[in-house]
């Protein structure tokens, strides 16, 4: 230990707690915490300033095009449309050309389309056009959540954008393997919850250690996906609280239930449609998580109310409480009743879905615990 | 010499190794006969050795080993044998126990059998050494104090076997490895409506925090007489010298009471032993008499109640909103805005049946307008606060 003088030990000494110190300037430290609950029970947010800047300065919104112009009354011209076949021609046309930018990326039609023969769902050597049927189970899956899932995606609202974000593939596309177990309870299982409701141990909740840390595995991946502490929903002394939870538990809650629906309905049946090199080690179809479309923000594209501009994504007859007026021709009896409905809700009324969201929180937790309860 | 006399030394003695006293009824003997080490030395005493292994330490590393190996080899096999995956991935790697189907069967080796062996034998192993502990104590004529100390570690140790044996499944024993092993605390502890509520947990942290102060003070109590020869602590049991009157009448001074030098042993062995023990007891109490600790502690009040619901001044509303106010589409961050507190405690409250057709995510009849008009206009109840007010509104955000 010659090297280390009476004077250089005393230098080392005195720098290493000056280095620990100094190594806290590291990095964007500010960080913003906001109580979020009573004093002295850690409801608080952290917020890395640094971090959150660099995330919000990469989400790009594309400009709205421009509205669709006045369009030649009747049924839409084309053959095979089965989706958009209650907008004008003008709107549709619209539709198509954002969907190209928000999908494919490119502004090409070709990516889904048989350029020679727009209708048709194969190429013109005979195979099936995968992207093209995908897509159309795509804006039907769109329509269900603008329509459906008002609980969890309220006046924001999704597009392809929302998800694909100028790509062909979303973000966070997950398939099954023993790394997926707690994301495939979405599919398997009817809930996450593993608390008992009681004090005493009953054959009515069996869940195991295991099953609790799948569903620990859901909450973090929930966690990371929206870029939030435990406690932007739950207050953690007791996470199976209604009670004691902040009011986004009961969003997050229906974001599950939606999350369900969506890859048991619309992208798990497509698996016969992609071909292989689409699918996942066990031939199952790409699925979507929280990630896929919230990209690490506690909003998708921090709340950006993109498919306001774009009615043909609603599917249903009101949005904002602003009458939806995209029917250019009611070809049908539905529309016909939809347009009268408007015509109703014009006034300040609001509308019933939205008048349903007052009995969110009590249902909610009803629904949970129900769903606790019917498990085997 | 002086120096050397003293408890703070830097003197490190080089001599023939101290052998130890000879002992009749020992079945083996002792390995090598002494060396000495001088980092040893900067830590304890320098010499290492000799060690006496017998018939207990033999077989307890044996099967040791045999439990590090199935462990260790598993973990790498989960990795396909790749080394440097191995190495890399370590701390995240884990043997488990057997999935819940199995309940309390024997599993496939793959499914867990792996990790029943390994428990068994790392049990073994743990109990080996206990009883050579125990046997090298009565060999030297010592109290039994350690084999018991230790025996308290290991029936925590046990209460992860009993446990997931009382509730019937394997599944709930916890896994090996260092991250998973982590997680489990983790999930055992939600899954039972967070221990933190439970008594004995409480009693085994009193304890263990506890251990460290008591070690702390009597560590700094020595050291701090040391000078005048407080480190000859057994001596001073029967024959106090003014290293123990002083730290005695330290303590005294500033809290009071005193231990004695013999009595602060018994404190610290105690503490010690109770850690594990009421630890072990808070293991098998939950899951088979209490199944979630926090309604546990709402019960017996234990619970501090407080406003629960998150009702925001116009001042956290506004923090809320953070640097990007009118930065971000919608500001940021978004918080709803807070509601009266209705909504009901599920984990009090058992789920009224009437409350299953309406869940609130099946809008189906009320999204579409031919259905829902008529309820809008026609229920004055349904209507009436809707039309006054949207409920939640966003908070500081700009107007939709």
């Amino acid at each position: 230990m010659s090297f280390l003088t009476p004077t250089r030990r005393r230098l080392v000494a005195a720098a290493i707690p000056l280095a620990m110190l100094s190594l806290g300037a590291c990095g964007d430290a500010e960080t913003d915490s906001v109580q979020v609950g009573y004093r002295g029970t850690a409801m608080e947010q952290n917020y890395d300033h640094g971090d959150l800047k660099a995330k919000f300065a990469q989400v790009k919104i594309p400009t709205p095009l421009p509205p669709a112009g006045a369009s030649p009354p009747g049924p839409l011209p084309w053959q095979n449309v089965q989706v958009l076949n209650d907008i004008s021609v003008g709107e549709f046309n619209r539709t198509m050309v954002a969907m190209s930018t928000w999908v494919a990326g490119t502004g090409n039609c070709a990516y889904c389309h048989n350029i020679a023969n727009l209708a048709s769902d194969t190429l013109p050597n005979g195979k099936p056009l995968y992207t093209k049927l995908v897509a159309r189970r795509m804006l039907q899956m769109t329509r269900q959540i603008n329509g459906q899932y008002s609980q969890h995606v309220k006046n924001t609202g999704v597009t392809c954008y929302t998800c694909h974000m100028g790509k062909p593939l979303p973000n966070g596309l997950w398939f099954y393997s023993n790394q997926t177990d707690y994301l495939r309870h979405y599919l398997d299982r009817d809930g996450a919850r593993v608390i008992t409701q009681q004090v005493t141990p009953t054959n009515m909740n069996r869940s195991s250690v295991k099953q609790t840390e799948w569903t620990y595995s859901l909450m973090m991946s929930q966690s990371r996906s929206l870029g939030v502490n435990c406690t932007y929903c739950h207050n953690s002394r007791q996470f199976a609280s209604w009670k004691e939870a902040p009011p986004a538990r009961v969003t997050a809650y229906h974001g599950i239930l939606m999350l369900r629906d969506v890859n048991q309905n619309y992208l798990s049946p497509l698996q016969p449609v992609y071909p292989a090199v689409r699918l996942g080690a066990q031939g199952d179809a790409p699925k979507a998580q929280c990630v896929t479309c919230h990209n690490g923000a506690y909003k998708p594209l921090y709340g950006a109310q993109m498919v306001k501009d774009y009615p043909a994504l609603w599917g249903r007859a009101e949005w904002n409480g602003v009458p939806f007026q995209g029917l250019g021709m009611p070809p049908a009896d539905t529309a016909t009743a939809a347009t009268d409905s408007t015509a109703k809700l014009a006034t300040p009324v609001q509308p019933p879905v939205k008048a349903s969201s007052s009995a969110t929180p009590a249902t909610g937790a009803a629904t949970v615990g129900a769903g606790n309860m019917n498990r085997p | 010499m002086l120096e050397y006399q003293n408890l703070f030394t830097r003197v490190q003695v080089r001599t023939v190794p101290e052998a130890g006293i000879p002992i009749e009824d020992s079945p083996g003997g002792r390995l090598g006969t002494g060396t000495f080490s001088y980092l040893a030395g900067k830590l304890g005493d320098a010499q290492i050795g000799p060690v006496y292994l017998g018939t207990a330490g033999t077989f307890s590393l044996l099967f040791g080993f045999l439990a590090f190996e199935i462990i260790g080899l598993n973990m790498w096999a989960s990795v396909g044998w790749d080394p440097v995956e191995f190495i890399r991935q370590l701390p995240w790697l884990a043997l488990e126990p057997p999935p819940p189907q199995y309940g309390l069967h024997v599993p496939p080796l793959q499914q867990g059998g792996w990790y029943l062996m390994a428990g068994f034998f790392l049990t073994v192993s743990i109990l080996l050494w206990w009883l050579r502990v125990y046997r090298r104590a009565t060999a030297l004529n010592m109290g039994t104090h350690l084999p018991w100390a230790f025996a308290s570690a290991i029936f925590l140790y046990s209460t992860f076997f009993f446990q997931p044996l009382l509730v019937g499944s394997w599944s709930e024993m916890v896994p090996f490895g260092l991250f998973p092993h982590l997680d489990w605390t983790s999930a055992f502890s939600i899954r039972y409506g967070n221990l933190y509520y439970n008594p004995f947990h409480a009693l085994s942290i009193v304890f263990l925090y506890g251990s460290a102060v008591l070690f702390a003070m009597h560590g700094a109590t020595i050291l701090a007489v040391a000078r005048l020869g407080g480190e000859r602590e057994i001596e001073q049991i029967t024959d106090r010298g003014t290293a123990a009157e002083r730290s005695m009448l330290f303590w005294r001074w500033t809290m009071g009471f005193n231990a004695t030098m013999e009595s602060i042993h018994r404190w610290a062995w105690w503490f010690a032993v109770l850690t594990t023990f009421t630890g072990g007891i808070g293991i098998l109490l939950t899951g088979t008499v209490v199944d979630n600790w926090y309604l546990w502690g709402v019960k017996h009040g234990l619970v501090s109640p407080y406003p629960a619901q998150n009702n925001l001044t116009a001042e956290q509303q506004e923090l809320l909103r953070g640097r990007y106010q009118g930065t971000a589409p919608d500001s940021f961050p978004t918080y709803v805005a807070p509601q009266p507190a209705m909504m009901l405690d599920s984990t009090a409250l058992m789920t009224p049946a009437h409350s299953l057709p309406a869940d609130s995510t099946r809008v189906d009849s009320l999204a579409t307008p031919v259905a829902a008009t008529p309820a809008a206009t026609t229920t004055p109840a349904a209507a009436g606060p809707a039309a006054a007010k949207p409920p939640a509104a966003p908070v500081g955000g700009k107007a939709p």
